[in-house]
């Protein structure tokens, strides 16, 4: 199929049909920018800027980044900023408290997967690193209730701690958040559920005696952690007390005359240590379908194919004298299942499945600690960082 | 000879009642004479790893 | 066996007033008897073959061994003797201080102080004294009623005694004996068992044990076969509740020979025939048939049997005295009758009883035995494949009676042996004869052989090793594996291929999947999922009804009458019975009583035409299952009774009671013509599968994690392994829903990629996600216990705990320790800390002056018990279990945990066999993701799939993948797709669709590190 596609294209008098076939304008217009020297053929404009999805497997997936690939032809096909800065694009297509869903035009794959790699690994965030076990008579063990503990989000702005490390590893109040879980199930009564709004912040510090009390010493017994002030003093938590992001998390369940008594310890971490530290559910994106109908679907054909498609991709209009078109209606919500180029050879030469390859639609679940859209500003600013530092370890 | 030492207390392991035990002392509860105990969870405080 | 108060039989066509038209006519649609199933599982349990087993020996058998063997004579004094008039199993429960304590399963798998007991250098008082009080096996005392001679030779008088503890047998849990019998799921809580779990072992020394299930040829039947040299056999191995032996008739250089272990050369046929009075050749030939084919056969046997000069039956029992092995039965009776007369009467051919002197029977069966062998002789057909599942049962019924029989035999051994002696000793005194009984003979050789499972009983010549196993807890589903399967009676080593081949007979009996790798293969089986193993039956009932029913009497007929044509001789339990005239006649009504429930449903009556003879069988340990009668091919279950099922008014009983469904054993599935499904059956089906999935057994996949018990954080096994997140498969199937596997997983379900990734999964290695693992995918908690016993020895001194010295060198390693000196709970435990600061004084031999206690301590040397792990592994003291006896000698048990997530090397492996190791840890952005942002667990490699051909793993993957994206559980039961049990691809692959999946379950996926499409 694809062999004949190509040969179809090459000739000359085909040229104005895939014109016509592209209804995405993105093509066009690369066309007509005037930096362009001189236009690539259709045929190899196809392969440059889209991906062809074949019912098995994915053609043309690369993305052709060096300058003289085209040479040959003529062609420039190098990167330039100041094209970059005029064709990118940003387009938020969904905003809640949790996700964000954008759309990212005009940029390679590589630095769209950058955002989404720093994202998933390189944005800190707060979650629980240290639990100190007073007591746990319960049935769930001491590691498994300290591994569910360090899962939940922690509802406090990373940006206003430090990390560990800068402290040389002494707990104070810019790096550590001191949480208490103190539940007990008293006897006669019926279980208990423990969730994470049982988790309370402690402004002070840890309570704890890190070593034994000597029932003789008057001072204040040594804790685990070294507050020069409350965190409650502080400005930005004045107002707001820091709690786990959600509230309803379940931890364990305890039975008449079980306990669990612990404090734990949240610190400023990356997702690339352990995925606790990750600020994003998942942080994703995917290439902007393009469905194409190569030739006219009518009739019982069009209705089929209406039908073929799960999630309503194709509609149908009238042409008049009670006949009916297939057009591509909602193309975006294309999930690749192939269902319309499933039934033999004729309809995948019907019906094209593309990509195109520099248009992202991007979609960030946040975990809570930060607004999603905030996550993505922080990840361009790590990303600004990272490239700094190669410049600056460069020069 | 070395100091008796404190007595440390073991649960029931049918009816969940404390007991103390001296060396010596014959391991059943005094409640209910199950013969099984268990003994206390520390109190000691100590990190965990995630 | 005629039961009263049953049922009366239901009347399949149905009620008057019904079109019976209608009734008659087939039913359009097929039954779903699946229903059935659980009912089935509800009667009867997974392991009933062990339960049904022992509380048949407990209520019947254990009885009949001590009625066989009641009275005791002294061996000097014959009128002082001692009688059992009964006996019964009493509660489980532990003597201590004297006095019985009522015991659980629980509290016994939590203590084991017979590790002290083993140990060497105790006084034998003091040996004695500890066992009785530490044997902490589950276990009931035997209770026998007794009846004996007390007093002086000149006044004796008889006393009787009810409830005599004669010894304790150890009692299989959830038998009924046990106190989990017939308890609910919350009564089970309370005394800390597992709901789920299924019985059927023994708790001995703090360890479950399970007798396996033997494979052996069935007893008491004529088998055909060849010797090493070719030469034909006939051979029966007679087990009765006094002997057992074995009988073999060889043909020889032509002629026939009798092979009996009592005779240490082959004696000639003939001379055997002639001293059990059969003195008149025309009459042997008779009895073996007077085709001329049979008597040229014979004639060579006749003629060695003249040349000898052996005539009559004096001469041939004189004949056979001198050859007869020596040192054999010197009892006074068989001394008077001749050596050579009783072993003919009591051991040759010991299952044909001799009522009388009256040894007709016997002849006529060596005349059958001789028979089948000249057929075996002139037409090679007639062979009996001993490979041939048909002629082997599978001794499901529990060894332990057998073993028990040796033991009680021990007992009165012991009683006539031991008894009399201090009887004499005490010149007659008022010595309570009673107190000399000897409850240690069969309490210690229970507990023995149980814990050791070497079956050794000499009289028998039995030598069994590996009877019993430590039953594994691995996982639930391991656990029932394990009580199911059925060990073989060939060594494993062999290499022979005969019997490792799967019979067609094992259809539905065994498991033809789960058989282990390797030198076990096809030799370990496992039981399916609706097997039933039977257990004995009264036989005189049905005998008599045999002759009521027209089975003419062997000693009405001649030998002529014997083999007339058109007859069939009845064979019952492998006794010859007589001939019947009109077989298939005879057959029907009997299995019609049988139906109606007038005899046992067990009862299998097989009609054999090559060998014109019809076989009944009531005894125990063959192999049944049930199915659905059809009549003309119409199943008989029809849709009304499985909604009276569902409703709850008829049982899976009912459908037995009512002739729907009944037993067959592999013999009378001969018979029968089974149709896989309903739809399948012919006008000549006579039965109907009841689902075809219960071909199979249950338990495959024995190593996975997961859960072993609800009880599984309360128990003390020496090893243990959970899974932390353990899950419910997506891609379920009815037979994990009947096991109750849903309710305690193992293993969890993966988003799986399958693709080629990183160059780290070549080898069927797989790549996993590591975030997925930092989320808690595949991690798992190991138990391990330590125990450590604080010991007594003989010079009053024992070991000690001391109190931890914090200012000792060595105190960072006993930081854990309290101040009771053992490590505390929940302590986090490394490798060299000390978790008990044990000290044992250095003399243990000789006497010590003064009290032990204000022993100094020079006097000890240190014995702590240091921990070993893997360094830079921590473990945590999970509990500490302290337990002693009334010696005080104390046990104290520690259980460490570690909770550990999978790491580089460790193995994991889907539901198909498709194992493989962890060849590398990636970071989820290095991951490929998919267009919904679906970012996959761990990536297997696809080479795995075409060489093994696992296409169940497909069907899995797109299941589980349908599964998870319609929020519905799916099924892929074997063989369900016809009877909706099973989801088909297609339907499955609709949903995909439905949800934006392609059909084929394959995903476009971006790649991780480069970003684009792959």
């Amino acid at each position: 199929m694809s062999s004949d596609e190509d040969e179809s294209m090459s000739e000359q008098e085909e040229q104005t049909k895939s014109g016509k076939e592209d209804n995405g304008s993105v093509l066009d217009y690369i066309m007509s920018l005037e930096s362009v020297p001189s236009k690539l053929p259709p045929h190899l404009e196809l392969l440059k800027t889209r991906v062809l999805c074949k019912i098995d497997a994915p053609q043309h997936t690369d993305t052709i980044q060096y300058s003289g690939a085209y040479a040959a032809l003529g062609v420039d096909n190098s990167i330039r900023l100041d094209n970059f800065r005029q064709n990118f694009k940003v387009q938020v297509n969904r905003l809640t408290e949790d996700d964000i869903e954008f759309d990212m035009i005009g940029i390679d794959p590589a630095l769209a997967n950058a955002f989404r790699r720093i994202l998933i690994a390189e944005v800190p965030t707060m979650a629980i690193e240290r639990i100190y076990m007073a007591n746990n008579t319960s049935v769930i063990q001491d590691e498994v209730l300290s591994h569910r503990l360090g899962l939940i989000p922690i509802g406090a702005d990373p940006r206003l701690f430090e990390y560990p490390e800068n402290a040389g590893n002494e707990k104070n109040e810019k790096n550590t958040i001191v949480f208490k879980l103190h539940v007990r199930c008293e006897r006669q009564q019926p279980r208990i559920t423990v969730k994470s709004n049982e988790l309370k912040w402690l402004p002070n510090g840890s309570e704890l005696p890190s070593e034994d009390i000597k029932p003789n010493s008057s001072s204040k017994p040594k804790t685990f952690t070294s507050f020069s002030c409350s965190q409650d003093s502080l400005p930005e938590f004045s107002g707001n007390p820091i709690a786990p992001r959600n509230l309803d998390i379940i931890l364990a369940k305890l039975g008449p005359g079980q306990e669990i008594e612990l404090e734990a310890h949240a610190v400023k971490g990356i997702g690339r240590t352990h995925a606790k530290w990750s600020p994003v559910a998942t942080a994703w994106y995917r290439m902007l379908p393009e469905v194409v109908l190569l030739k006219e679907v009518e009739d019982e054909l069009a209705e089929e194919l209406k039908n073929k498609c799960p999630v309503g991709v194709f509609d149908i209009e009238d042409i008049g004298k009670g006949r009916k078109r297939a057009t591509v209606a909602r193309p975006r919500s294309c999930t690749l299942c192939r269902e319309c180029i499933r039934g033999g050879k004729e309809w995948e030469d019907r019906v094209a499945l593309r990509r195109v390859k520099d248009h992202f639609i991007f979609t960030v679940e946040s975990t809570g600690a930060l607004p999603p859209e905030v996550l993505f500003t922080e990840a361009v600013k790590i990303l600004e960082e990272k490239c700094e530092r190669v410049i600056t370890e460069l020069s | 000879m070395d100091p008796q030492p404190e007595p440390v207390s073991y649960i029931c392991g049918d009816c969940g009642m404390e007991n103390t035990l001296k060396p010596g002392d014959v391991i059943q509860c005094r409640e209910c004479g199950y013969r099984i105990l268990y003994k206390k969870r520390t109190r000691r405080s100590k990190f965990c790893y995630l | 066996m005629f039961s009263v108060g049953k049922q009366l039989p239901y009347p399949v066509v149905g009620d008057a007033g019904i079109d019976k038209q209608f009734l008659a006519a087939p039913i359009k649609s097929a039954v779903d008897k699946f229903q059935l199933l659980p009912e089935f599982l509800k009667v009867r349990g997974l392991v009933k073959q062990h339960l049904d087993s022992f509380n048949y020996f407990v209520k019947t058998e254990i009885k009949k061994i001590v009625r066989a063997n009641d009275r005791i004579v002294a061996s000097k004094h014959p009128n002082i003797y001692l009688r059992f008039k009964d006996v019964r199993i009493g509660e489980p429960s532990i003597m201590v201080d004297g006095s019985p304590e009522k015991i659980t399963p629980q509290t016994c798998r939590l203590s084991d102080l017979t590790s002290l007991i083993n140990k060497q250098g105790y006084s034998l008082d003091c040996a004695v004294k500890l066992y009785s009080v530490a044997t902490w096996k589950y276990a009931a005392p035997i209770l026998v009623n007794v009846e004996y001679i007390q007093g002086s030779p000149g006044q004796m008088t008889r006393v009787e005694k009810n409830d005599v503890v004669i010894g304790r047998m150890p009692i299989m849990l959830r038998s009924c004996c046990c106190v989990l019998y017939g308890k609910d799921e919350a009564e089970l809580a309370k005394l800390g068992e597992c709901p789920l779990d299924p019985g059927g072992y023994f708790v001995i020394k703090g360890t479950e044990k399970v007798l396996l299930i033997q494979e052996q040829l069935s007893k008491n039947r004529i088998i055909i076969d060849t010797d090493k040299k070719g030469n034909i056999t006939a051979s029966v191995t007679s087990s009765t509740e006094a002997i057992k032996s074995k009988t073999v008739v060889v043909m020889e250089n032509e002629k026939i020979w009798l092979l009996l272990n009592q005779f240490p050369k082959k004696v000639p046929i003939m001379v055997v025939m002639k001293a059990m009075g059969m003195e008149s050749d025309q009459e042997v030939v008779q009895m073996v048939g007077r085709d001329p084919r049979y008597s040229s056969l014979l004639l060579p046997s006749i003629e060695e049997c003249a040349k000898s000069g052996v005539y009559t039956k004096e001469q041939a029992l004189e004949y056979l005295e001198s050859k007869v092995k020596k040192s054999m039965f010197i009892t006074d009776s068989s001394e008077k009758e001749g050596r050579a007369y009783s072993v003919l009467r009591d051991v040759f051919l010991a299952n044909v009883p001799v009522h009388q002197n009256n040894f007709r029977p016997k002849c006529i069966y060596v005349a059958v035995m001789m028979r089948r062998m000249m057929d075996a002789i002139l037409n090679k057909d007639t062979m009996d494949d001993k490979d041939l599942f048909k002629t082997m049962i599978s001794e499901a019924k529990m060894w332990i009676d057998k073993f028990l029989e040796k033991n009680n035999k021990t007992s009165r051994f012991d009683f006539s042996h031991v008894i009399p002696k201090p009887l004499l000793a005490v010149q007659w005194s008022a010595c309570d004869n009673i107190e000399y009984i000897s409850r240690d003979t069969i309490t210690n050789g229970l507990e023995r052989t149980l814990s050791s499972g070497n079956f050794d009983i000499k009289r028998f010549k039995m030598h069994r090793k590996g009877m019993t196993q430590v039953l594994t807890r691995l996982s639930f589903i391991g656990t029932m594996g394990h009580m199911t399967r059925v060990s073989p009676q060939f060594e494993k080593s062999r290499k022979v291929s005969g019997p490792r081949a799967l019979q067609p007979s094992q259809w539905g009996m065994l498991c033809p999947c789960d058989t282990p790798e390797g030198e076990g293969c096809g030799l370990v089986k496992n039981l399916a999922l609706m097997t039933h193993v039977t257990t004995d039956e009264e036989e005189g009932p049905l005998i008599s009804l045999c002759y009521y029913l027209g089975v003419e009497d062997l000693e009405l007929l001649s030998g002529e009458e014997l083999h007339t044509p058109f007859s069939f001789l009845v064979i019952f339990n492998g006794l010859i019975l007589g001939k019947h005239r009109r077989p298939q006649r005879f057959a029907t009504s009997m299995r019609k009583l049988r139906r109606a429930g007038k005899i046992g449903e067990f009862v299998s009556i097989y009609v054999n035409e090559k060998q014109r003879c019809i076989y009944l069988a009531s005894d125990g340990g063959r192999v049944c299952r049930p199915l659905v009668i059809a009549d003309k091919g119409i199943s008989r279950v029809k849709e009304h009774h499985m909604k009276e099922l569902t409703d709850g008014v008829r049982t899976f009983d009912d459908f037995l009671r009512d002739g729907l469904i009944e037993y067959l054993d592999v013999n009378e599935e001969n018979n029968a013509l089974i149709a896989l499904y309903e739809g399948d059956a012919t006008a000549e089906t006579t039965h109907i599968e009841i689902e075809p999935f219960t071909i199979l057994g249950c338990a495959m996949g024995k190593q996975a994690m997961g859960n072993i018990a609800y009880n599984q954080l309360c128990r003390k096994d020496t090893l243990l392994y959970l899974l932390v997140y353990p899950q419910r498969p997506l891609l379920t199937t009815r037979t994990i829903e009947l096991v109750g596997y849903d309710k305690l997983g193992a293993g969890q379900n993966a988003t799986v990629a399958v693709m080629s990734y990183s160059g780290y999964d070549i080898e069927d290695a797989i790549v996993m996600n590591k975030s997925s693992l930092d989320r808690g995918f595949g991690r798992c908690i190991v138990m391990k216990k330590k125990a450590v016993t604080i010991q007594k020895y003989d010079n009053n001194t024992s070991d000690r705990i001391l109190r931890p010295d914090r200012t000792a060198d060595n105190a960072g390693h006993m930081q854990i320790l309290d101040e009771d000196g053992l490590a505390a709970p929940g302590e986090i435990i490394r490798p060299n800390d000390i978790y008990i600061n044990k000290q044992s004084p250095i003399n243990t031999r000789t006497q010590i002056i003064g009290s032990a206690a204000n022993l100094p301590d020079s006097a000890y040397r240190p014995s702590r018990e240091k921990f070993s792990g893997p360094e830079g592994e921590s473990c945590v003291v999970d509990r500490v279990i302290l337990c002693s006896d009334k010696n005080n000698m104390m046990c104290i048990n520690f259980l460490f945990r570690h909770t550990r997530r999978p790491e580089l090397g460790d193995k994991f492996s889907s539901r198909h066999g498709q194992k493989g190791v962890c060849g590398t840890i990636v970071q989820q952005e290095d991951f490929p993701f998919s267009e919904r942002g679906i970012c996959p667990d761990l990536i297997m490699n696809p080479h795995g799939f075409p060489s093994r051909m696992t296409v169940g793993k497909m069907i899995e993957l797109l299941g589980g993948k349908a599964g998870v994206s319609c929020g519905r559980f799916h099924y892929g039961s074997a063989f369900g797709e016809r009877s909706g049990h099973a989801d088909k691809v297609e339907t499955i692959s609709e949903t995909l669709v439905k949800h934006g999946f392609s059909y084929s379950g394959k995903d476009f996926i971006y790649s991780g590190p480069l970003g684009v499409l792959y």
